[in-house]
């Protein structure tokens, strides 16, 4: 599968400020692809220069193979964007504006008449007459999306769609999104994890201007995941929880309310031979050693250190 | 230029579908509607004033035509002059600052093109506007003195709109630079001075934009010089200021 967006070394540096520092990035086509990171990350920053409304201080980044900044208005014709807080003609309707967008890409007779009436029905504003300078911010962000959609995009890019609606307008907006999967490519930023968890299949992870990881999530879960054991034996399990919390591969160690213990090991490989030993040279019966789950919040707060 | 279409249509719709249909025509058509009949009666106006003077004797020459299409004028020059540059201040920092401008350059509209939409859309506001209020001022001039030649009235009301469509191209070019309405338009204004007080010296009266300032009135009453050197650099430096504005805003990070 190829890539719809590669990022190569990208820095954006404002005044004092080091926006982006060198990031490294490959969305594949056909992805839902999350770009998660705590406001301030530097997500908005990369979608911006992804779109041609700012430059890279140094870097590159290409769109289906052409750079973004010697081709802006190709990248531009592949692609549809919702900003973070989008501004819409208030003297407009949802239906005037979805003309209007079309007619910027060209699109004319039918074919715009024929996407307008789908994408309004897609965005739930079918027959809404109301003046966009009327509506709420859900369903402002919903023609959000359904604009960013006129063109049929190869590659649909949302700056944080939901950060700021209430849980109804998330979840229409959520859905809009899931229906696209298979369609287009989706590259997605968010700070808000569940959302990232309920669409996106891959995912980025942004700190301070750095890709602190990017990976399929559940590769990502099961990489971190890995580290996590769930252990349920018939018998002492403080003696052994206690002799577990003294192995140097330990790094932490839980109880949970029917006395299964959690250890988050540094290194799995001592862990998977040295646990049954110790139960099994106490003489108690193992009843469980499992991977633990892990969500995705525990694996970006493991990766940003809780300052999300 | 590739989305100038459609984009300018958009801006039309917006010119009459929004405030931008009322605030600068009125303006211009109530100073239409308004100059010849305050022509006809000043005066009058001022007789009854100098009557109450006891020992002073006021001679007043009877009002006329010109009376009427210099009170257009002075209104052009400055009241709608103005107006042009406070409505006009925010023409692209508007865009910016409501988000709308992101919507729109994130699709395949060039940014030059953005720019020129919007001047050129404005440009044909305001001329249109301008005409119409000229041709108002004719009307009602000839219904109440008889006699308007139209000639003096369009060099005039001709000669101000090269002035009015440079100022717009100026405006436009400080919305790029400046991102506020309310800078820009004090810009403007700061600009609008500087070639008021060129006026005061005689090469600048002669070759610059700034000759184009008392022009109108210069020509309604016949005594315009040479009017080529400041119609052809007001042509350029609006020219000049438009390309700037589109260059300008074609490095712009939104």
């Amino acid at each position: 599968m190829s890539d719809a967006i590669v990022i190569s070394g990208l820095t954006k540096v404002y005044k004092e400020t080091r926006a982006l520092d060198g990031i490294d990035l490959a969305v594949p086509e056909g992805s839902v692809y999350g770009f998660l990171g705590p406001n301030g990350a530097g997500k908005t920053t990369t979608l911006r220069i992804l779109t041609g409304l700012a430059a890279p201080t140094s870097g590159t980044a290409t769109v289906f193979g052409r750079d973004v900044v010697s081709a802006t208005n190709e990248v531009r014709a592949d692609i549809g964007f919702l900003p973070d807080v989008p501004g819409f003609y208030p003297w407009m309707t949802a239906e005037e504006f979805l003309r209007f967008s079309g007619r910027l890409f060209g699109i004319n007779g039918g074919v715009l008449e024929q996407r307008v009436a789908a994408l309004l029905d897609l965005a739930g504003l079918t027959g809404v007459s109301t003046r966009i300078g009327g509506f709420s911010r859900g369903m402002k962000q919903r023609l959000g999306v359904a604009q960013a959609l006129i063109n049929a995009p190869k590659l649909l890019m949302l700056d944080e769609p939901t950060s700021a609606l209430d849980p109804i307008g998330r979840k229409e907006v959520l859905d809009m999104i899931g229906s696209l999967a298979g369609r287009t490519t989706v590259f997605f930023s968010t700070h808000i994890l569940s959302d990232v968890e309920r669409v996106c299949d891959t995912v980025a992870i942004l700190h301070k201007g750095r890709v602190v990881t990017q990976a399929p999530i559940e590769e990502l879960k099961e990489r971190y995941g890995a580290q996590k054991i769930v252990l349920e034996v018939t018998d002492r399990a403080d003696e052994i929880a206690a002799a577990l919390a003294a192995a140097e591969w330990v790094a932490s160690l839980e109880r949970t309310a029917s006395g299964a213990i959690v250890l988050t090991v540094s290194d799995i490989a001592p862990a998977r031979t040295a646990i049954p030993a110790l139960v099994v040279e106490r003489g108690v019966g193992l009843k469980r050693m499992d991977a633990g789950e892990i969500s995705l919040e525990e694996v970006f707060v493991d990766l940003v250190g809780g300052e999300a | 230029m590739r989305g100038f279409g459609a984009f300018m249509r958009k801006e039309f719709a917006e010119i009459v579908r929004t405030w931008r249909i009322w605030v600068l025509p009125g303006i211009v058509l109530f100073f239409a509607i308004t100059g010849p009949v305050i022509a006809e009666f000043t005066p009058e106006l001022l007789k009854s004033v100098a009557t109450g003077q006891p020992g002073v004797v006021f001679e007043f020459p009877e009002p006329s035509y010109v009376d009427s299409y210099l009170q257009w004028t002075k209104n052009l020059a400055q009241i709608v002059t103005f107006a042009v540059i406070i409505i006009f201040g925010g023409i692209v920092s508007g865009e910016r600052r409501s988000g709308t401008a992101i919507l729109v350059l994130t699709k395949p509209v060039t940014r030059p093109a953005f720019v020129v939409a919007k001047f050129v859309s404005q440009a044909v506001m305001l001329a249109v506007t301008v005409v119409v209020g000229a041709v108002i001022t004719w009307g009602i001039t000839a219904a109440i003195f008889g006699e308007a030649p139209f000639a003096p009235l369009a060099e005039a009301t001709g000669a101000w709109l090269v002035f009015g469509v440079m100022f717009l191209a100026v405006m436009t070019l400080l919305s790029v630079l400046v991102n506020s309405q309310a800078g820009a338009a004090g810009t403007g204004l700061a600009v609008f001075l500087v070639l008021s007080i060129l006026t005061m010296w005689g090469p600048a009266l002669d070759y610059s934009p700034a000759g184009l300032v008392n022009m109108p009135t210069d020509l309604v009453l016949g005594q315009a010089a040479d009017t080529l050197w400041p119609l052809v650099t007001g042509v350029l430096l609006g020219a000049g200021a438009l390309v700037g504005a589109a260059f300008g805003f074609r490095k712009a990070e939104l």
